[in-house]
């Protein structure tokens, strides 16, 4: 790609990490940011047991994510990242819900008790 | 009945209800529920040490930080999210200090077991 004399010939890649949403601004690290959940949602999901999960906080971000699903979108102009970032949330969220409820007392009266979980009958 | 030149309060509370990012919007109940994460993360302040996630408030803080600043930089500024993300990031550098303390705590016994023993 050759520069011509006067002419500034910028790849797309370039005039993407130049733009006023690129990764030279907090418009682009902000969403970025929030994919920080998902990934600490899936290493939680692989490493850690039901029995650490918190109710609260879980429950607060399944709501959260579900709201900024819909922020994303409705913002000017639509941030398809971070539509991408909430809606890989809400999945890794409500995965660590339904773990959280597998090892709950009440599990095993709906069906859904985890394998080899402390069960309500061993009380 | 408010009069033409100075709005009364049920003027003013008209606007704020039909704002564009008003409560009738996402705008407003999007940011205004991030707050769930801060209460959580602080009713979650009353579990052991024991089960708090890294990987989880180091997100929480991380999230925190930078969207403090990105409030600062939108136009017009967002103070609401200024707030509540700045609260956020305390309550995960909280958590986090807790978490870190706790595994300090266990781990000098134990260097102090395997120093007798050794």
């Amino acid at each position: 790609m050759a520069a011509k004399q006067g002419v500034v010939q910028t790849s797309r890649f370039a005039a993407w990490v130049s733009s006023p949403t690129g990764p030279k601004t907090t418009h682009f690290w902000g969403p970025i940011a929030n994919w920080g959940f998902v990934l600490a949602g899936l290493a939680d999901t692989a490493t850690k047991p039901p029995e650490s999960i918190s109710r609260n906080m879980t429950a607060a971000m399944c709501v959260y994510s579900l709201l900024f699903m819909r922020f994303a979108w409705a913002i000017n102009p639509c941030n398809y990242l971070l539509f991408a970032c909430h809606a890989s949330n809400e999945c890794v969220q409500l995965n660590q819900m339904r773990r959280w409820a597998s090892v709950q007392p009440w599990a095993a009266d709906y069906g859904f008790a985890a394998k080899g979980a402390a069960s309500a009958e061993s009380k | 009945m408010a009069s033409s030149q100075a709005p009364g309060l049920g003027q003013k509370l008209r606007q704020l209800w039909n704002h564009p990012a008003g409560p009738k919007t996402i705008h407003f109940w999007a940011p205004t529920f991030k707050w769930g994460i801060s209460f959580a993360n602080i009713a979650d302040m009353q579990r052991p040490a024991e089960l708090i996630s890294y990987p989880q408030q180091c997100a929480i803080t991380a999230t925190g930080i930078i969207w403090s600043r990105f409030s600062t930089q939108i136009s017009p500024v967002n103070y609401n999210l200024l707030a509540v993300n700045a609260f956020m990031a305390v309550t995960g550098i909280y958590q986090l200090s807790r978490k870190i303390r706790h595994d300090m705590e266990k781990k000098e016994p134990e260097a102090a077991a395997a120093a007798t023993t050794a």
